[in-house]
């Protein structure tokens, strides 16, 4: 109880503490890392959004302003082109007469002087007539005020040439072109079958020029605007010419515009060279479709990777033209800015927000510190109040003034306490009544126990002796009152074998059969002067010789508490006493046994001898020959009956075990039995009956046959006291003969028919009956394989049933040999 | 949207199909016995009876039809828009066409006061014809006209703003240097040129 698990609980108020703390800074976190998140996600979309729109909204200004600067171009050189003597003169050079021969070789030598770079050659060409009228229009004489060309536009110009309806160079300004250009996309292009296009060419390197350079090609048509009779070039410079108007749109660090062609090739950049492809080709498509539109593309074109916000938008006129049709190109307009410097607001904000946010959490964390402490200060009392109620140490009650359910939940805990102390004080009293009536029946228990002159011991499951009583202390010389646990064999001085045994059964639980080794019941009948030969020690099984005593022993099971093992009792009985009466009772009993037989004996042969000796007297002082021979009877006469002792007391010893059984008729045993008794017994009041089935010829020895039957006879004779009935039967079974002698005698009674077959046992006067009588005759019986029984109802007379096997072998069983009437002994 | 590019191109080859059988039919009936050549003046009358027909069922049943479904409308700038040709750009276009088949006639569209300068007539006997014919719509101007040494047959016919949307166009287009077109009015005119050789 006093030891409360005090490392648990500070960790437990820590724990509910920052708990609540990180609770609510989580509540307040989450929804300001949502809040935060999407009010940036909204915010970068919005910018992305209306910076898109911007962009494109510039890219569409940038692009008509870009289509205007090349329509004017266009318009300035289709000026030119519309020039009256220019066209008569190309009129003229197509409806010079076709001598092919002669204009080819004269074609021929030009070039040739041409391409040599002749004097000849080139002034023919550079200084003739148009080519005069091209320095005047390039001038700009021609030109209205208000239509000349601004100087940057005219110095981009680098080559101004017309060629005639062949493809031939006719006139040429400024750079020195090429003689023919039948064959070039640009003059084929504006050419067109003769019906004239305009074609502006997409951007190439020109080597001679030195500068990546875009060609307006404007037809020249006849005077009817029939068909074309010649072709105008103007060869530009794109860097120069487009410069002035691309590199004025700045905006921010790095917002401008650009103008690329359909195939990304960059034709004027602040910060491209021109003539390089966009850095990622993958943006050509993205940005170069026919409509003004913003994208939001994976780089920005120009060598970085971020994501850009890209707008663009095609110059519509001029798209037309490229390469002849919209189709075969395009050019577009491409505003862009850095991705960071669009999102630079917005991650300025993000970066205030969050030091904002920050300083919230801060203050949350501190203000939930605070709150927490609000909180569990009163719990922590509660659980301390809770813990003392666990040790019943509240004393004073909870002071919780908080005004809420934690002020409620202390009351409740007051109340709880109240109830708990007014529970626990009843609780008690019973306790202790119970305890004393606990310790008073130990006490009982340990009074009887000790009183108990038995010793007694209680073994737990290791051996260990638990508890002796004082019988047990006095026997085994245990001094201390309050013993220690002592083993068992600390206290029992046994040799091993014993040891051995009395652990085998401990751990057997004790529970030895004691029926297992009880002894077979003696079948064979028993001399019972003859010396007990198999007569085993009687406590060979359950005795225990300690030192010089002996102890009957008994275990028995003791339950115990649940959760315990069960501890087995021992108890010892000193049986070294009682065997020593037993033996000298045993001893006693055979000496009286002796003496009685021997009184019988002496009785028996007594009375008839002191007769012999009186009439031997008699006949000594006897004359008369009548009376000696008349005493001389008596004197055979109690001869015969002192060898009729004899031969009783002889015959049951030992006697004729090996004398050959013959058939002999029960009937005429019977008979013979009855003659017997007769001579010897007052039969003048018995009746005597016989029932014989006839002729019932059983295996046995004549003789000892008839003086069973006799015995059994002069039993019943004696039991009728002069009247009654006497019934023999005789019966016959498959394998037994039956003879049945029935008295009408007064009976047996219940306690001594248990004991008529001991040997002594009797119930006539000293001196009348040895007590061997039926013994003998169970002897004989048994002798001969059948058995005797004795079935007697008190006052009803007795009935002894002798069963004797018949003569199986012999099929003849009629002819029994007559029965050998044996001379006595 | 690009099959109306289709359909605009499908009707082009159509009508010129249409119109160089109509020109081959010239030669057999010059080769019939006992027929002269035809003249000039009805090739371009045939001619122009064509343009107006094609332009008129264009105009009515594909422009109006369309844009009146809201499925596309014809603008200016009908390649870049993915739309329709304006009627007069039909008109043009389909011109361009067959100049560019080298069967030798042509035609366009000239005003005296176009959108583009390159519409405007070309020579002064254009000029003449669109200001009489705005007086005398009723007659195309004829007449053989010279370019150098070639000669050419020339008949321009008076060209009206057929519908609303030729009218509002002009009179709105930034570049149109005339913004008071009324529907039904000469416009302009179609100039067919057949070479003479």
């Amino acid at each position: 109880m006093s030891t409360t698990p005090t490392p648990a609980t500070p960790a437990t108020h820590f724990g509910l503490k920052a708990k609540l703390i990180l609770w609510m800074v989580f509540v307040g976190v989450v929804p300001l890392v949502v809040g935060l998140g999407m009010a940036f996600w909204q915010g970068s979309r919005e910018i992305r959004e209306v910076s898109g729109e911007s962009f494109k909204a510039l890219a569409m200004e940038a692009a008509r302003k870009l289509d205007l600067l090349v329509a004017e171009e266009i318009a300035h050189t289709a000026r030119i082109a519309n020039d009256p003597a220019i066209i008569r003169e190309l009129e003229r050079r197509r409806d010079a007469p076709h001598d092919r021969n002669i204009e080819n070789q004269a074609t021929t030598d030009l070039e040739q002087g041409w391409a040599a770079g002749e004097p000849a050659a080139i002034k023919s060409i550079m200084e003739n007539p148009l080519s005069a009228a091209l320095q005047e229009h390039y001038t700009g004489i021609h030109s209205a005020p208000g239509q000349l060309q601004p100087q940057v536009v005219r110095a981009s110009t680098k080559r101004l040439f017309l060629t005639d309806s062949h493809g031939t160079l006719v006139a040429a300004m400024g750079e020195k072109p090429d003689f023919r250009h039948d064959h070039t996309p640009w003059w084929q292009g504006a050419f067109h079958k003769a019906v004239g296009r305009l074609y502006i060419e997409d951007l190439r390197f020109d080597e001679k020029v030195n500068a990546y350079v875009f060609t307006i090609s404007v037809p020249v048509m006849d005077s009817l605007r029939y068909e074309v009779v010649g072709v105008l070039h103007r060869v530009i410079d794109a860097k120069q010419f487009f410069s002035p108007s691309t590199h004025a749109i700045r905006f921010g660090k790095t917002g401008h515009v650009m103008l690329i062609d359909s195939n990304g090739i960059v034709i004027s950049c602040p910060i491209l060279p021109t003539g390089v492809s966009l850095s990622d080709r993958n943006l050509v498509p993205l940005v170069t479709p026919l409509q003004p539109d913003w994208v939001e593309a994976s780089s920005d074109g120009h060598g970085g990777q971020s994501t850009s916000v890209i707008g663009f938008a095609p110059l519509p006129e001029t798209s037309r033209a490229t390469n002849g049709s919209i189709e075969n190109g395009s050019w577009h307009t491409f505003v862009w800015q850095a991705s960071d410097e669009i999102f630079a607001p917005i991650q300025h904000l993000f970066t205030w927000v969050t030091v904002f946010g920050a300083v919230a959490v801060a203050l949350l964390a501190s203000l939930g510190f605070a709150a927490a402490g609000r909180i569990v200060t009163p719990v922590r009392q509660l659980q301390q109040a809770a813990q003392a109620i666990g040790r019943s140490e509240l004393r004073t009650p909870i002071e919780i003034r908080t005004g809420d359910e934690l002020e409620d939940l202390a009351d409740e805990f007051n109340r709880m306490n109240q109830q708990l102390n007014a529970a626990f004080a009843g609780l008690t009293d019973q306790v202790e009544l119970k305890t004393q009536e606990v310790q008073v029946l130990q006490q009982s228990t340990d009074q009887i126990l000790d009183a108990v002159p038995t010793p007694i011991l209680l073994i737990d499951a290791d051996e260990v002796v638990q508890y002796i009583n004082r019988a047990a202390r006095e026997s085994f010389q245990i001094q201390q009152e309050p013993m220690s646990p002592v083993p068992l064999f600390d206290i029992l001085s046994l040799d091993a074998a014993a040891q051995k045994q009395l652990r085998q059964e401990f751990h057997s639980g004790g529970s030895r059969s004691t029926l297992k080794d009880r002894p077979e019941p003696d079948a064979a009948p028993r001399d019972p002067l003859a010396p007990a030969a198999d007569h085993r020690p009687l406590g060979g099984r359950s005795e225990l010789h300690i030192g010089s005593r002996v102890y009957h022993y008994q275990w028995f099971r003791l339950p115990t508490r649940p959760g315990h093992q069960d501890s087995i009792g021992l108890v010892l009985r000193d049986t070294t006493d009682d065997s020593r009466l037993h033996d000298q009772l045993v001893q006693a009993e055979k000496t009286g046994s002796l003496g009685v037989l021997t009184a019988g004996i002496g009785h028996e042969l007594n009375n008839p001898l002191f007769s012999i000796v009186g009439l031997g007297e008699a006949i000594e002082e006897e004359q008369s020959l009548e009376r000696v021979k008349t005493y001389a009877r008596d004197i055979v006469a109690h001869g015969r009956r002192m060898a009729n002792v004899i031969r009783d007391f002889t015959g049951v010893t030992n006697r004729d075990a090996l004398d050959q059984q013959v058939p002999v008729s029960l009937e005429e045993e019977l008979d013979q039995a009855l003659a017997t008794v007769e001579t010897a017994a007052d039969m003048k009041g018995i009746a005597v009956q016989k029932n014989y089935a006839g002729n019932v010829c059983v295996l046995a020895q004549s003789d000892q046959l008839r003086q069973a039957l006799a015995n059994l006879m002069t039993n019943a004779v004696q039991a009728m006291k002069g009247t009654g009935t006497l019934t023999l039967t005789t019966g016959l079974s498959d394998r037994t003969g039956t003879a049945t002698i029935a008295d009408s005698g007064p009976g047996i009674s219940k306690q001594h028919l248990s004991k008529i077959f001991d040997p002594f046992f009797t119930t006539k006067e000293q001196g009348e009956g040895s007590g061997l009588g039926l013994t003998v005759v169970r002897r004989i019986i048994r002798k001969f394989g059948g058995d005797v029984r004795i079935e007697s109802t008190e006052g009803q007379g007795t009935t002894c049933i002798v069963t004797v096997p018949i003569v199986t072998a012999a099929p003849e069983r009629t002819p029994c040999a007559p029965s050998a009437t044996h001379s006595e002994p | 949207m690009r099959s109306i590019r289709y359909t605009f191109r499908t009707i082009a080859i159509a009508l010129l199909i249409g119109w160089l059988w109509a020109g081959a039919s010239v030669p057999f009936a010059k080769d019939a016995p006992g027929t002269a050549g035809i003249p000039p003046e009805k090739v371009a009358d045939y001619l122009h009876a064509v343009l107006e027909a094609d332009r008129t069922i264009y105009t009515t049943y594909i422009v109006n039809r369309m844009q009146g479904k809201g499925i596309v409308s014809a603008t200016e700038h009908w390649e870049q828009d993915n739309a329709l040709p304006l009627p007069a750009q039909f008109l043009q276009h389909s011109g361009r066409i067959v100049a560019e088949s080298g069967s030798g006639i042509r035609y366009r569209l000239i005003g005296l006061w176009p959108i583009y300068q390159r519409n405007a007539p070309a020579t002064e006997f254009e000029r003449k014809a669109l200001d009489t014919l705005r007086r005398q719509p009723e007659r195309p101007i004829t007449g053989l006209v010279t370019s150098g040494k070639k000669q050419y047959f020339q008949a321009i016919y008076p060209d009206r703003a057929v519908s609303t949307a030729c009218v509002t166009c002009h009179n709105s287009h930034p570049l149109s240097p005339k913004q008071n077109f009324q529907l039904n009015e000469v416009m302009g005119g179609i100039a067919i040129t057949i070479p003479l050789e």
